[in-house]
């Protein structure tokens, strides 16, 4: 008897369920979102929707981009009987922050706060190639053309290497900050209490727009604008993380020592990288440090001391030259040691 | 039930084992530099920039590449762009920083008043940008023929993908500036038979008037950095051996009559 009941009870809900979306489209049923993976969206060219530049390119950005939602033109077709679901159509809600005849106003384009539903191809080797065939020699201070000479302004500004500070560029604030996870090891020891805090100059910005893009892509040059599908893939949606996670806390990018070195001096794998998807060797391998005068060492020394409080069985040695506890805690690897 | 418990067990192994094997495989690892300080014509040159290519097996495995590499046809950069009707004035600016491409920097506001291809570019940019300095002249290079832009580029990748005939290097690294140096890691030498590696330039280098491509044999020891000292005989022959490097020197056409004259 009780079985039945319950039976009953499941068959209720999933009927309620099911006919809660008897004709209605994915548009009214996804009140704050829109889906680029919907099986109709799929099919249409971006280009169809979405404008690039947008007319209010000069405000919203200062440079030609798509700064703007599509016009109601482009959903009207399929979506004729969303617009007109109701007072407050649930289709209005994924552009229009207060949904009416006379809500006109808008969320900021794109919105941040959503699911991102693409990840981005971006071949760093290609660019290397393209960007840093050949850098300016600076033994040649003036140069006189057929019909003119120039004379290199100097630049007080620090070298910005290779270009990569074209898109990688000194965070202006302190981002979210934390240490990188070590799924496959275990502590050693519990971390120690430590006060230290790296400041905005430890850290370097991702591009997260197409400011950097469009300066060369932007026509002419593939993948260009209107060619989104060039650099963007469709994914299963995910929120990204603003934490930058490292290793090493303590690197600071614009230290004296630091700040005069080309990035690919220690950033020896991203020279050979074709996608971001496969960055995750991106990192600095510690040879880059481990093996230099300047770090060796040091990273010798505590490795040294570790060494020696796990052979006279005493409280283990936290590396913390490079590292805060979190990281300082764990196991030697084989590669700090250039094995 | 029993068969149940065994094929989640062997399950769990088989997801295990790249795990272990990466463990296990990691102290295999040796690694290359390659130092991009090479003594050209009594002067110290520096190879900034460049891009090395590591491949198994040593020359005679090689030696497919290498012949390739002997008979390729190049085009130097003045006679690519010669070719392509660039102006004396932007071939000018291009060699003033040694560059390839308008993307090695940025052109100066006086700059492009007088390489004409940029004053066009500038022009059509103020045109389209509304009017934006900024935006036309950081976007200069969107409004300049690809031919000028990615052309010299394009045909490169080609020249490479033609020298490789299909063979997949192992890895590619480019020396940097300050060190002037090119470091391949990770490379897998656990095996004892397979510690023969090739590293080489592919694209011909160009230094005054020729060009150089270095095809260098490496013994990678697990644990090891290997140095290569890139080297070239000065007794001008087209292709000789140095150490354990084949150098092959060419002579590169002339194709422009423009003179650049630099301080």
């Amino acid at each position: 008897m009780k079985s039945r009941v319950r039976i009953i009870l499941v068959l209720a809900f999933v009927m309620l369920f099911g006919t809660s979306f008897l004709n209605v489209s994915t548009a009214q049923r996804r009140k704050d979102s829109f889906s680029h993976a919907s099986k109709s969206h799929v099919k249409i060219n971006c280009s169809s929707c979405h404008k690039n530049p947008t007319a209010n390119w000069v405000t919203a950005r200062g440079y030609p981009d798509v700064a703007d939602y599509p016009g109601h033109a482009s959903c009207i077709g399929c979506h004729r009987a969303d617009f007109f679901a109701g007072n407050r159509p649930v289709i209005c809600a994924g552009c229009h922050t207060n949904p009416g005849p006379r809500g006109s106003a808008r969320f900021p384009f794109p919105v941040r706060t959503r699911s991102q539903e693409f990840t981005t191809i971006f071949p760093h080797d290609v660019h290397q190639n393209l960007i840093a065939s050949n850098g300016p020699k600076n033994d040649v201070a003036v140069a006189h053309f057929v019909t003119a000479s120039f004379t290199r302004a100097d630049d007080p500004k620090p070298p910005a290497f290779n270009n990569c500070a074209v898109c990688h560029e000194t965070s202006a604030i302190l981002p979210k900050f934390g240490s990188r996870v070590l799924p496959l090891l275990s502590p050693l020891a519990d971390a120690t209490a430590d006060t230290f805090v790296p400041t905005a100059a430890f850290f370097k910005n991702s591009p997260n727009s197409h400011a950097s893009c469009f300066t060369c892509h932007y026509q002419n040059q593939k993948p260009d604008r209107n060619n989104c599908a060039g650099c963007h893939v469709l994914t299963a949606p995910y929120f990204e993380s603003d934490e930058i996670a490292r290793y090493s806390l303590k690197f600071n990018h614009l230290s004296t020592n630091h700040v005069n070195k080309d990035c690919t001096t220690c950033h020896v794998r991203i020279t050979q990288n074709t996608d971001l998807k496969t960055m995750t060797s991106a990192d600095v391998p510690i040879q880059a440090c481990s093996t230099s005068s300047c770090h060796g060492p040091a990273i010798a020394e505590e490795i040294g001391k570790r060494g020696a409080a796990m052979a006279a069985k005493q409280q283990i040695f936290q590396c913390n030259y490079c590292h805060t506890p979190e990281i300082g805690r764990f196991p030697v690897p084989p590669s700090h040691q250039n094995r | 039930m029993f068969s149940n418990r065994r094929f989640y067990l062997n399950l769990l192994i088989v997801l295990l084992l790249p795990m272990f094997a990466e463990a296990q495989s990691a102290p295999g690892v040796g690694s290359i530099e390659v130092s991009g300080r090479v003594k050209i014509g009594g002067k110290q040159e520096k190879l900034t920039r460049k891009r090395f290519y590591l491949f198994r097996g040593g020359l005679s495995e090689n030696s497919g590449l290498i012949e390739r590499i002997r008979a390729a046809e190049i085009t130097s950069r003045d006679c690519y762009y010669s070719q392509a009707k660039a102006s004396p004035e932007f071939i000018c600016w291009l060699q003033l920083s040694d560059c390839e491409s308008p993307f090695c920097r940025t052109a100066s506001t006086e700059e492009i008043q007088v390489v004409p291809e940029f004053k066009v570019a500038y022009q059509k940019g103020m045109t389209q940008f509304r009017g934006k300095t900024t935006v036309a002249k950081d976007w200069l290079v969107t409004n300049l023929a690809p031919s000028l832009v990615s052309g010299f580029y394009l045909q490169k990748r080609t020249l490479t993908e033609r020298l490789l005939g299909g063979l997949k290097p192992l890895q590619s690294s480019m020396t940097d500036t300050v060190s002037v140096k090119s470091i391949f890691i990770d490379i897998p030498a656990g095996d004892a038979k397979a510690r023969k590696f090739t590293v080489s330039n592919l694209l011909p280098i160009e230094f005054g008037n020729k060009s150089y491509v270095w095809s260098c044999e490496v013994n990678v020891d697990p644990g090891k950095t290997a140095k290569v000292n890139l080297q070239v005989s000065e007794a001008g022959k087209t292709v000789n051996m140095m150490k354990n490097c084949e150098v092959v020197v060419k002579d590169l056409k002339v194709c422009t009559t423009v003179k650049c004259e630099q301080k």
